[in-house]
């Protein structure tokens, strides 16, 4: 007897971890317009920081505080030193030099913190029965959490005169230059948002499970699946693609086994670009 | 110490088939394939599981070939549907499959555990002369490679994926279809890599899905991204220069002890990132520089 | 070869592109094609050539529906368009670009290169004499062996119309042929379109060059805000009012 609000519920939570990444490279690649290969890094970036913090001062918010401005910081730098200097060359440039800087930030990485797993320092939560579902307070903080995050990011989107900058950038770039939109506003807007998303995600990610060094890489192909399912340029798409793609992972474990779950994302990646190449709710691009 | 020059020889030739797939594939029809060490996984497991179920060597060699060039036919359909970035996140799936596929299906591929002792190329052979004897054969199979792409290049084949690279549309306006041009030259890059593994897992004689992932594609798009993308000279001298660094990392572990296996690797890492960083910006043509530039 | 443009009609994201066209062309015609900037000229001819797709509208080559072949079959049919911004091969040379363009090359396929390597050197040097020739009319010649990609934008042009002439075309889509092109070119390839139009040849042009234009074109038709607005020959069309109005501000 499969137990489907289980896993339905298990998989809106692996999808919220999902949706955060996705949120960070739709970002990225609606504004910046290229899909950044180090977003996983700066992830796991975050994860690390995160972790360090909190082993130093015992505290998770301080720890959570770090994370954000960890990605935030590696992401503008990273546009500095090396995006910004590809802006009008072709995307493949853009998009091989994203993975020199995700090999850069996990050698970093490795030199400073080792290649071994650790794990926050949480008490370990019994699961309860929450509904007829059974998870872990964790899992329902870690929820809250960046469920609490993304709706941030949608206020600074919708709400702030910035984030209506930034969504007019995504749209049409020489219609918002010629509106009076800074494009150099907008372009630190994008990465220490952007950033900030993956360094979260990436420390809630390594709560949930260990910190180690292909923490954020894992999670690099089911996030560009639910960035380029929701189309590219609709944040809101990106996150509901990602907890679609979560509860999809999650429901066809019983029948493919939980090794296969990236197999079930290509799959659903596969199908949909095959259908309509500009995603499910995406504009006009992805089609040759 | 000639026999450790002769290994990584071995392996840099090995290297050399796996970048002129690519610098077939990208450099001179502009394809994007992030999945490259997919196909070689294929060629190697191929390889590896006839030869231990008792085929000769070079059986086993044509068979990764094949095998490798299978799904080069779906992924070159899925190629003319889709631009360029999200055809790569799809090919670097693929390889993230095909190595989650041969992790999981330990019936055929004894999982993480790997395949111990494939058979070596002239295993009748003794020690140096079989080494020599390998190093001998894959110089030969890469030198044919070496001529075949260099033919195909310049050919009216290598004008037109040119042409195709250059400005697709163009192509169609003029009467001719990108579609069966893309699914040979991955095709062919992927037979080259397929034939790759399949030295390469007769050489190493023991392989692990571990050893098949995203890096291998990355450090082959190093190669021809510094040696020059476009050009099959720099397929060569990127390989060559790929294997300098790799080894030369080890050479830099024994002069500075203190620094940690893992501290190496990582370091590893960065430098490629690094590289791969600089070139990008500075020098996108890559030493050989573009063709037709000196 | 007679083209035949009946009822197309093109939306684009909301707007009627292109409202219930229609143009009859026939064998061996020297067409013009006009209109202010953004009347829709280039997707006609995106539609005529396969490019994009129409909502509704047939176009017909010698009398025979085309809407249902690929723009690769559309030009193999003896269909040939060029473009407005040209799309040339930027990193091959001229002559390049032009032996590129040549159709049914056995060089093209993988078997052919490798088993008929004498039939694929002749048909080169063939593919080569052509694409000589055509640069020497075009007044190619001393440029052809650079990268097309540093080209001036006249140059660019007539590539585009050299790339054009090596599929031996039965009609040929000119779009904006004169644009950036030395003015003492552009008598020179007026006349070899009047050449290869008297060898039966039929061209539809679209240009903004008005002077040039009626001089090569016996016959216009004026592109408004996607309708038709008035056909016939240049002085009658020249002198509408409507057509006047139209081009409101612009040169007439």
């Amino acid at each position: 007897m499969i137990n489907f609000p289980q896993l339905i519920a298990n998989g809106l939570v692996q999808g919220l971890f999902i949706a955060m990444a996705a949120l960070a490279i739709t970002l990225a690649f609606s504004i910046a317009r290229f899909p950044n290969a180090a977003t996983g890094d700066v992830m796991t970036a975050g994860a690390y920081t995160g972790l360090a913090t909190q082993s130093a001062t015992g505290s998770l918010i301080l720890a959570g505080i770090v994370a954000i401005l960890t990605g935030a910081v590696i992401s503008l730098a990273a546009d500095r030193l090396v995006f910004r200097k590809l802006a009008g060359r072709a995307v493949v440039a853009s998009l091989v030099a994203s993975i020199g800087v995700a090999f850069v930030i996990r050698a970093v990485l490795g030199v400073t913190f080792g290649l071994s797993q650790l794990v926050y320092d949480i008490p370990l939560t019994r699961a309860k029965l929450y509904w007829g579902v059974r998870l872990t307070p964790l899992d329902l903080q870690v929820a809250g959490a960046v469920a609490l995050a993304l709706a941030l990011v949608f206020g600074i989107l919708h709400l702030t005169p910035i984030g209506r900058q930034m969504r007019a950038v995504a749209d049409d770039r020489d219609l918002a230059r010629v509106s009076g939109v800074k494009p150099e506003r907008v372009m630190v807007a994008l990465w220490l948002i952007s950033g900030g998303v993956a360094g979260l995600a990436g420390m809630m990610l390594g709560i949930k499970t260990v910190v180690e060094p292909e923490l954020g890489w894992s999670m690099l192909l089911p996030a560009f699946t639910a960035a380029i399912l929701g189309g590219i340029g609709s944040p809101g798409g990106a996150v509901a693609a990602g907890l679609l793609l979560g509860v999809v992972q999650e429901i066809s474990t019983p029948f493919v086994g939980f090794n296969y779950k990236l197999v079930i994302a290509f799959a659903a990646l596969l199908g949909v670009l095959l259908w309509r190449p500009s995603g499910l709710f995406g504009k006009r691009e992805g089609v040759r | 110490m000639s026999a450790y020059l002769v290994a990584i020889t071995i392996l840099t030739l090995i290297y050399v088939l796996l970048a002129l797939g690519l610098t077939l594939q990208f450099g001179l029809t502009g394809l994007i394939n992030f999945g490259h060490v997919g196909f070689f996984a294929i060629g190697a497991y191929t390889s590896a599981l006839l030869t231990l179920n008792g085929w000769p060597v070079a059986v086993g060699i044509l068979a990764a070939a094949m095998a490798a060039m299978l799904p080069a036919l779906p992924i070159g359909y899925i190629s003319l549907r889709l631009r360029d970035d999200y055809f790569a996140i799809v090919t670097l799936a693929f390889s993230e499959v095909v190595r989650i596929v041969v992790t999981n299906a330990r019936d055929w591929t004894a999982g993480t555990q790997g395949l111990p002792g494939i058979a070596r190329l002239y295993a009748s052979l003794s020690g140096a002369a079989s080494e020599w004897a390998v190093l001998g054969t894959i110089l030969a199979v890469t030198l044919l490679a070496v001529w075949m792409i260099t033919r195909i290049a310049r050919s009216p084949f290598g004008r037109l994926i040119q042409a195709i690279r250059d400005n697709e549309v163009a192509v169609k306006a003029l009467g001719k279809d990108p579609a069966w041009f893309k699914i040979q030259v991955l095709a062919v890059g992927a037979a080259l890599a397929g034939i790759a593994g399949a030295f390469y897992a007769h050489y190493i004689t023991y392989i692990v899905p571990d050893q098949f992932v995203p890096l291998v594609t990355f450090y082959a798009w190093m190669a021809i991204t510094l040696g020059g993308a476009s050009r099959i000279s720099g397929a060569v001298v990127g390989s060559a220069i790929l294997m300098v660094l790799l080894e030369g990392s080890r050479f830099l572990h024994d002069f500075l002890p203190m620094i940690s296996d893992s501290a190496m690797a990582s370091v590893r890492i960065g430098v490629v990132g690094l590289l791969l960083i600089v070139c990008i910006i500075w020098r996108p043509q890559g030493l050989m520089g573009e063709r037709g530039e000196r | 070869m007679s083209l035949e443009i009946l009822n197309i009609t093109k939306n684009f994201g909301g707007m009627r592109v292109l409202d219930d066209v229609s143009l009859s062309v026939p064998t061996g015609s020297l067409f013009g094609l006009i209109g202010p900037n953004g009347a829709g000229k280039s997707t006609l001819f995106a539609a005529i050539s396969g490019f994009q797709k129409q909502e509704t509208g047939e176009v017909r080559l010698d009398g025979k529906r085309i809407d249902a072949l690929s723009p690769q079959a559309r030009a193999r049919a003896g269909l040939v368009r060029t473009f407005q911004v040209p799309r040339e091969f930027g990193h091959l040379t001229v002559r390049e670009n032009l032996c590129a363009a040549a159709p049914n090359q056995t060089g093209e396929s993988l078997l052919g290169l490798f088993f008929r390597p004498a039939r694929v050197a002749r048909e080169e040097a063939e593919i080569a004499a052509e694409a000589a020739e055509i640069m020497q009319r075009l007044r190619l010649t001393q440029v052809a062996d650079q990268p097309a990609r540093l080209l001036s934008g006249g140059q660019k042009k007539l590539l585009e119309l050299g790339r054009a002439l090596m599929l031996e075309p039965r009609f040929i889509l000119l779009d904006e042929p004169f644009a950036g092109v030395n003015p003492v070119l552009i008598e020179e390839i007026a006349d070899r379109i009047r050449d290869l139009n008297a060898t039966g040849i039929g061209f539809l042009i679209i240009e903004h060059d008005l002077e040039a234009l009626t001089r090569l074109t016996p016959y216009l038709a004026v592109l408004d805000r996607g309708r038709i607005i008035a056909e016939g020959a240049p002085d009658a069309v020249l002198a509408d009012a409507q057509v006047r109005e139209a081009y409101l501000g612009g040169t007439v």
